[in-house]
């Protein structure tokens, strides 16, 4: 039997654990009452979270349980049905230089595959009136920099996530939104992801980064939300989720348990 | 220029598939001109307005084609490929990208258009005279082919912007864009035009308006312009309140 009872833990007190006290606004992203729904189908159902700076936080739950759906409407790639998703106290559609502001990767592979990586990150450049020598750093801090200039459907999938990071790092930003970065990743990818996360978080940036696997987070996170069917089950400080004998692993499989389909 | 303009240009010439849609369009002027030029019956080009459209005219249909083709490419190729989310991510006010998506391939379709017009012109000329026939064409007529094409070219890009982001869906709108140049406005003009005359109120013998192509049944090239200006505006707006209001694939 689960311990999805005891492992369930007051909606309401999770939600302030990761919503830091401080001004309206004050928060790098702040989600409030946030729904999609498509038909009949809440994707997402009144989700309330907020970021502080500097944190890593785990966005969790099973696969289509509405992680994608709340990065897409926190980037305003679609609108809430209800509610709102704003990143510095914004919606993410009216701030001025987004990329300065907020780097995300939504797929592993939103690459022209005719285009070569480098070119790919100087189209972005130039649209976000970046500098081109921000492209060379960022080229180098995601080692590719000898790929750059071959075309994106010789790359592997691991490169790939590298540069879709890479794009996402070109503006500099305060915030990092990744869905699913490791997907597709072998363990070395796996742990250069991780302590590039690591990194990133000890220079101040905020991170959000969403996984459906677990050990891939666990290691590497400050905090972590769980979601299933739309709602957030959980909120918390991996080590206050996860204290006495319980894992991350026996939380989230109380809270997200459907049992076997 | 604006930085989302640089930004699609740059798209343009970083992926073989401009060059590749411009390889292709050249490849079927040289081909339908030699055809009929070294083909068709003399009796044929007995006149300017049947050498035009015989002929000559080519260069213009051809390029609003490919255009057109080029204009709707720009965004559905980022929409197929995912790169629609970087963009947008990017630059979030969508109309910004929509609007220099638009103008990138005008300034692209232009050149099509001003190329294919050239090649047409001047393949037509050396074919008919190769053969003896009179060219009946004065040099107006010349340059209303050629700059009247290249300008019904680009406005036949902004469309395809247009329709490719209201469309979305790259095959459907590529194959719709054919088939309504190719196939459904030859139908309306040629068998039904009688009836009315309203086939060449249609956004394609428009263009062939503009470039000076059958003036007994087009319309004349001033009025075509601004007939063909207004469906492509209507196309740009349709295409920018489809972008901005639905979501991003």
């Amino acid at each position: 039997m689960t311990e999805g009872a005891d492992a369930t833990v007051g909606r309401e007190a999770l939600e302030k654990s990761v919503s830091m006290p401080g001004l309206p606004g004050d928060n790098v992203v702040s989600v409030r009452g946030l729904t999609k729904r498509y038909g009949d189908v809440f994707a997402v159902d009144d989700l309330t979270f907020a970021l502080d700076k500097g944190s890593i936080t785990g966005f969790l739950g099973p696969n289509g349980a509405g992680k994608t759906t709340t990065l897409r409407l926190l980037l305003g790639l679609a609108e809430p049905t209800d509610g709102e998703a704003l990143v510095f106290g914004r919606r993410y559609r009216e701030l001025d230089q987004p990329a300065r502001r907020v780097g995300a990767v939504l797929e592993s592979n939103d690459f022209d595959p005719g285009r070569s990586g480098g070119d790919h990150l100087r189209a972005l450049a130039l649209a976000a009136e970046i500098p081109s020598g921000r492209v060379d750093e960022v080229l180098e801090l995601v080692e590719l920099v000898s790929d750059a200039e071959r075309r994106v459907k010789t790359y592997s999938l691991g490169m790939r996530q590298r540069l879709g990071l890479a794009a996402a790092l070109l503006g500099d930003p305060e915030l990092l939104v990744l869905d699913e970065p490791a997907n597709g990743l072998d363990p070395a990818g796996v742990h250069w992801l991780r302590s590039f996360l690591r990194s990133l978080a000890e220079a101040g940036r905020t991170v959000l980064v969403s996984s459906h696997v677990l050990a891939e987070v666990a290691q590497a996170v400050d905090q972590v939300m769980i979601i299933d069917r739309g709602r957030l089950v959980a909120a918390a400080r991996l080590d206050e989720l996860t204290s006495g004998d319980r894992t991350l692993e026996d939380v989230y499989l109380g809270l997200t348990a459907r049992g076997p389909s | 220029m604006s930085a989302a303009l640089r930004a699609e240009l740059f798209k343009q010439r970083s992926t073989r598939t401009s060059l590749g849609l411009f390889g292709a369009m050249i490849g079927l002027v040289l081909f339908v001109v030699l055809l009929h030029g070294l083909g068709l019956a003399a009796g044929n080009f007995d006149s300017s307005s049947k050498q035009l459209t015989v002929l000559f005219g080519w260069g213009e249909v051809l390029g609003a084609l490919f255009a057109a083709l080029l204009g709707a490419m720009s965004i559905t190729g980022e929409i197929r490929h995912g790169t629609i989310r970087p963009t947008f991510l990017v630059t979030p006010r969508r109309r910004r990208v929509v609007a220099a998506k638009i103008w990138a391939s005008m300034l692209i379709g232009a050149g099509f258009g001003l190329v294919a017009g050239a090649v047409a012109a001047g393949l037509g000329t050396a074919a008919l005279r190769a053969r003896g026939i009179d060219i009946r064409l004065d040099s107006a007529d010349y340059v209303l082919l050629v700059m009247g094409g290249a300008t019904a070219t680009a406005l036949w890009a902004a469309i395809g912007v247009g329709v490719g982001a209201v469309v979305r869906n790259q095959m459907p709108a590529l194959v719709g864009i054919c088939a309504w140049l190719l196939f459904f406005e030859n139908l309306l003009v040629g068998d039904i035009a009688g009836v009315g005359g309203l086939g060449r109120l249609l956004p394609g013998a428009a263009a062939k308006a503009i470039s000076g192509q059958d003036p007994d049944t087009l319309l004349a090239p001033a009025v075509g312009l601004v007939l063909l200006a207004v469906y492509s505006a209507a196309a740009a707006v349709a295409g920018a309140l489809a972008t901005s209001r639905r979501d991003v694939p």
